[in-house]
């Protein structure tokens, strides 16, 4: 089957008017009568024992109705199961600057943000950890007890026989890189608003609704369940509206719990909204990472063994710490042919907001440095960059050494479309001074095969109901936030269903309408939400189908849904033309094309003698009037009624597990990087470099992505160029810069996401390698595409100046001092000291905090010390 | 956060706003386009009672041709700036500087005057109330100690608008009002120097005009703006250069800087090493030495000072053979 009516056709989001018009609405946009507003204090200290709590100052503050302390919800949690470390509220311990020690909910902001100021905490200041490879070497003082030298998570894996490996190499390339820490940035801040039932004639405290800014409502009401002590079944989230989340908003983020225990002692509904600076302490973005790399390989480019020592530095909590320093080994493999490969990762526990799931969640770091050693090997091996890929490519099907299974693999066209459309072959290195062209690769999961919470549930259910009127609705989990996942599962059950697009209404993550869908991360959901649709969809369609075949007086198999009718295969040439059509050859297939939904309605009237929306009270008179000889074709509406007379409204379920086999191996950590599918790119970046500035402009990305089969080609490019431009931030300009703990750039100002005017022009390819098990063959596009970019930068960035980064982001002060240092110049401390060729460690930011000294007392005349 | 409540005050006359000053002098501030008052006031980092809101005064908006030159209401928008055809004929340079300012969508709202009164920013200073708890209030606002110069007792954070070097090029001047009386200052001597008290305006006066001298106008010009970002950022560095020319040699030059001091600098010594004999490039790297010099970064941004001040030296030279070249 390879034509299609919806599917594979650009198709706007069906959300995106309510989005650009403001209609939509977001969790900050609603309100309940009542609503008190939440604010909360933060730790003003990196590590700290609390001593005391006292809250009675801001208690007496008019329009306070409740504080709330680390005591009211003294349960731990954490998004991992191995990883319950967090508390809402700080217990005993803060650990960052930024932590979460209590709850203010009052009328209003302004009440709340003042009864902040009275509450009054009493620590002891405990030695803090920064630096990762310090705060491995911590004996006392540990951020958690239980992790000894702050270790929250090491792994030490070895495939295949990497010391024979590198025997046989001809040429080993090694060094440290390190990627410096970034955030998501979403546009939306996370925002939560949670409301108790309180039965009328007890006044007890009943059912719990959040609506919130999530990526995972199953999660959220699991968590809350734990934090609160309540049945998951007491527990309803709704996820309204999200603007964007690449993972940020992928787990369980503090607000979430603290509006729901602030509504339980307020006994009133809350609504907390996080600043930009809290959004930043909330954080879980891409730890920043030491990657100690060595590759071998033979002359003619095979490489023969690689081994990495990953630490990542992940703050004060587990967060999907163990996840993410997992990802990073096992995402070696499945890539290239790699038949030998140790890896060593560590994750670190410092005192800094938590790291976790970021877009390439765990991959992208490392891509980067593997990309980077890989062009440094072709250039001693003398070999073009697309040549030594190409020496490396899997021969799929394949199960690699580290037991993750390839079955579709589309990077050898990646890399053709690319070098091709780049004009690599006649302009690299040929490109003129300070201009230049790198070349990278990178894939990503179309969904983890293994789920965090291990249990053979599926990993999505959907269901679709169609009842009298025609319509057709969708129950799933996913959660649609922003990338499109609503459009996704609209257009699967058009494509099956053969209906019109516009009579699919989705009705997504609400727990108590939804079937359980464990969320939108590692980009599973068009993969696995997707083919749980598809079988849903199967389904209802099978049901209609043979209601419709009794009717038309054939058998099921013999009929065709399409274009919103339902007709005999034999019989396509007697479909009847719509009034004010041309005639056709092939009429159905013309119908959908080019027609408005007025035009579809109008025209459906005509042939079913009744206006739509009618179906009720017509179905009943149709069928009286109708006459009994079969027919050759009936509308997707006749045939829904049909099927309604025979069995009730139309209802089906389907679910989606990974299969078995592409669960990956027994050792311990091979639960993670297994993934049923796994999408492909191939980058061609063009920079040019101001010598004399070290400012980097990059001119235009090609970009070519194997996706499966791309369901929306507009949706797909959107995803590619969205990743490129995301990869584009990390690889110049985005940077959490850090001072003893304390986030200097706590905002949009000072953390600089490029902007529209430093954009580059993105061409991006679209490559389909059907995918066996994918819906239609689709598999991801959100994530894969992002970690070429930085290594293709890096890359071009060489090609342009000859300068060899080791050090992302590749700032002008960085890419100066190593332009400066190749042409020996004088040296100017130009990067705190930390050589961005041949960094060793992590750079600090200038200047001195005085924690203890002076310390933050107000100065006495400000108005505002006055209590 | 929020912003602490305050009563906005409208005035529609000059002197009803002067008056107003006068009367809540110390705890009131100017609201011009509010592009940078407003998100500091959600920092807390002022909380005055009353807010002037300048925005009907019409005495103080538009671009006048007068005997001396040009007079420009302090409360101009940016966005006039960069499209009056005079500026554009007259005075280039104030016009490209204008251009860089942070967005469209700023520069429409900020106005001239708001630019020249730009309070001054740093890393440590720019900051939420809770962050700046957390390390300590500083000498700027509500302490006394300075992350940026620990044990110093003066203020380093710079001042960080892109118009006033090219003002200082051309050798603008600014009407200052009170209510009873006015005065008329060069750019140059309304800054301070230092970080916190970096302007010489008393509370009850107002930055009324700015007058560019008929003197300046058509000299030629550069302006190069160190920024990370395309649109939005502040300038982490940025130079301006004027010249005017007669028969093929530099008869004047001037060159400004800011965004590395705690004020816009003229950059002192550059006419002495004009019309030297030296080569054209020679020259201008003499005059970016002399401005590297003159600049004093510090830790106030997210980029190293040393970068920042390499900067100055790289976009100084730039700057000087490209006015050369015009």
């Amino acid at each position: 089957m390879s034509d299609f009516s919806v599917v594979g056709k650009p198709i706007p989001m069906i959300d995106a008017a309510a989005k650009t018009t403001g209609a939509g609405k977001y969790t900050d946009d609603l309100s309940l009568p009542g609503l008190l507003i939440g604010k909360i204090l933060h730790s003003p200290h990196p590590h700290a024992r609390i001593r005391h709590i006292d809250i009675s100052r801001a208690l007496e503050l008019d329009g306070v109705v409740a504080v709330v302390t680390g005591a009211d919800a003294p349960n731990p949690y954490g998004i991992l199961p191995v990883g319950h470390d967090e508390h809402a509220l700080a217990l005993d311990k803060v650990r960052y600057v930024g932590d979460n020690l209590a709850c203010v909910a009052a009328e209003d902001s302004r009440a709340a943000e003042r009864a902040l100021e009275l509450i009054d905490v009493d620590y002891d200041i405990l030695p803090a950890y920064f630096d990762p490879e310090e705060s491995m070497k911590a004996e006392r003082d540990l951020i958690h007890e239980n992790k000894p030298h702050n270790l929250e998570k090491d792994y030490h894996h070895v495939f295949g026989n990497p010391a024979q490996g590198f025997a046989q190499a001809d040429c080993t390339v090694e060094g440290r890189f390190i990627a410096n820490e970034v955030t998501h940035a979403a546009m939306e801040p996370h925002s939560t608003l949670a409301t108790f039932d309180l039965d009328p004639v007890t006044g007890n405290i009943g059912r719990l609704t959040v609506w919130s800014s999530t990526q995972v409502p199953y999660y959220l009401q699991h968590k809350l369940s734990l934090v609160l002590d309540l049945p998951m079944s007491q527990i309803r989230v709704i996820k309204p509206l999200v603007g964007g989340g690449f993972g940020g908003k992928s787990e369980v983020i503090p607000l979430e719990i603290i509006a729901a225990i602030a509504a339980r002692k307020a006994r009133r509904p809350v609504k907390i909204t996080y600043t930009r600076e809290e959004v930043c302490w909330a954080h879980r973005g891409r730890p920043r990472t030491i990657i100690d790399l060595k590759t071998g390989a033979t002359s003619d480019g095979r490489l023969t063994a690689v081994e990495a020592r990953v630490i990542q530095d992940g703050g004060a909590y587990c967060s999907y710490g163990v996840v993410t320093i997992l990802y990073s080994g096992a995402l070696l493999g499945a890539l290239y042919d790699i038949a030998n490969l140790q890896y060593d990762g560590y994750r670190v526990l410092t005192n800094k907001p938590a790291c976790g799931a970021m877009r390439g969640h765990g991959t992208v770091n490392v891509r980067f440095a593997f990309e980077s050693q890989l062009d440094e090997i072709a250039a001693k091996l003398n070999l073009d960059p697309a040549e030594i890929r190409r020496q490396n490519l899997l021969r799929p099907p394949a199960i690699t050494v580290n037991g993750l299974r390839v079955q579709s693999y589309g990077l050898p066209e990646c890399i053709e479309k690319v070098v091709e459309r780049s004009g690599w072959a006649e302009r690299k290195g040929r490109l003129g001074k300070g201009r230049g062209l790198g070349l990278a690769c990178s894939h990503y999961v179309s969904g983890a095969a293994n789920s965090i919470i291990r249990s053979d549930m599926p990993h999505s259910t959907v269901n679709i109901k169609i009842d009298r009127d025609g319509g057709v609705v969708v129950y799933t989990g996913a959660s649609e936030i922003g990338q499109g996942s609503d459009t996704m599962t609209s257009q699967i059950a058009a494509e099956v269903l053969g209906c019109l697009l516009s009579r699919v209404k989705v009705v997504a993550a609400d727990t108590d309408l939804t079937p359980i869908d464990i969320g939108s991360y590692s980009s599973r959901v068009t993969f696995m939400a997707g083919n749980a649709t598809l079988r849903a969809a199967q389904e209802v369609k099978r049901q209609i189908a043979s209601a419709a075949a009794q009717k038309m007086g054939c058998a099921p198999e013999e009929l065709i849904f399409r274009d919103d009718l339902v007709f005999r295969r034999d019989a396509q040439r007697g479909v009847p033309r719509l009034e004010g059509e041309p005639s056709g050859e092939n009429p159905s297939r013309q119908r959908s094309r080019g027609r408005t939904h007025e035009q579809a309605n109008t025209s459906q009237a005509s042939v079913a003698g009744r206006v739509e929306g009618q179906i009720l009270r017509g179905s009943l008179q149709q069928k009286r009037k109708e006459d009994l000889t079969p027919k050759d074709f009936m509308t997707f509406e006749e045939a829904v009624v049909a099927a309604i007379d025979f069995h009730g409204a139309l209802t089906g379920t389907g679910s989606y597990a990974p299969p078995a086999a592409a669960r990956g191996g027994k050792y311990k950590g091979a639960g993670v990087g297994p993934s049923p599918a796994y999408s492909y790119s191939a980058q061609v970046a063009e920079v040019s470099v101001d010598e004399e500035t070290g400012q980097v402009t990059v001119h235009k990305v090609w970009a070519a992505h194997d996706c499966g089969r791309a369901l929306n080609p507009v949706a797909v490019e959107g995803q590619v160029i969205g990743s490129v431009w995301m990869g584009m931030g990390q690889a110049l300009t985005e940077e959490m810069i850090w001072k003893d703990g304390l986030l200097m750039n706590p905002g949009l100002l000072e953390y600089r996401s490029p902007s529209a005017a430093e954009s580059p022009q993105v061409e991006a390819i679209i490559v389909e390698s059907v995918d066996p098990e994918g819906p239609f063959g689709a598999k991801e596009c959100s994530e894969g595409a992002l970690a070429a970019t930085i290594p293709a930068i890096s890359n071009a960035i060489y090609d342009a100046v000859g300068i060899r980064l080791h050090e992302a982001p590749f700032s002008p002060e960085r890419v100066l001092a190593a332009l400066r240092a190749k042409k020996a110049a004088k040296p100017l401390n130009l990067t705190e000291g930390v050589d961005p060729t041949r960094p060793t460690r992590f750079r600090e930011h200038g200047g001195a905090l005085c924690f203890k000294q002076k310390g933050p007392e107000r100065h006495e005349l400000d108005a505002s010390r006055a209590r | 956060m929020t912003v602490k409540p305050f009563q906005l005050l409208c005035p529609r006359e000059l002197s009803d706003a002067l008056a107003t000053l006068e009367k809540h002098s110390g705890n009131i501030r100017v609201l011009a386009g509010g592009t940078d008052l407003l998100p500091s006031m959600r920092q807390r980092l002022f909380e005055p009672e009353y807010v002037l809101d300048i925005r009907q005064l019409r005495e103080i908006q538009g671009i006048r041709l007068t005997e001396q030159g040009i007079e420009i209401g302090a409360f101009t928008t940016l966005h006039a700036i960069e499209n009056s055809d005079e500026l554009k004929r007259s005075y280039p340079l104030l016009v490209e500087a204008a251009k860089t300012v942070a967005s469209p969508v700023i520069r429409n709202m900020a106005t001239i005057g708001g630019n020249v009164c730009l309070d001054t920013r740093c890393l440590w200073y720019n900051q939420s109330l809770s962050w700046r708890k957390s390390c300590g209030f500083c000498i700027k606002k509500d302490g006394n100690i300075c992350h940026v110069a620990p044990g110093g007792t003066k203020c380093w954070a710079a001042f960080s608008a892109d118009t006033p070097p090219a003002l200082l090029c051309l050798q603008a001047e600014i009407e200052i009002r009170n209510a009873s009386s006015s005065r008329r200052v060069t750019l140059e001597k309304f800054y301070t120097g230092e970080g916190d008290n970096y302007r010489r305006l008393q509370p009850d006066e107002l930055v009324t005009h700015i007058f560019l001298p008929r003197g300046s106008a058509l000299y030629g010009g550069a302006y190069r703006k160190l920024r990370i970002r395309g649109s939005i950022d502040y300038p982490l560095a940025a130079v301006a250069v004027a010249l005017k020319r007669k028969n093929g040699d530099f008869e004047d030059l001037r060159i400004a800087i800011t965004a590395v001091n705690p004020a816009p600098l003229l950059v002192a010594g550059v006419q002495s090493l004009v019309n030297r004999a030296m080569t054209r490039e020679r020259m201008a790297e003499e005059i970016a030495e002399l401005a590297a010099r003159t600049a004093k970064p510090l830790t106030t941004s997210a980029l190293t000072p040393e970068y920042r001040r390499e900067i100055i030296r790289v976009f100084t030279k730039r700057a000087v053979l490209e006015a050369a070249a015009d």
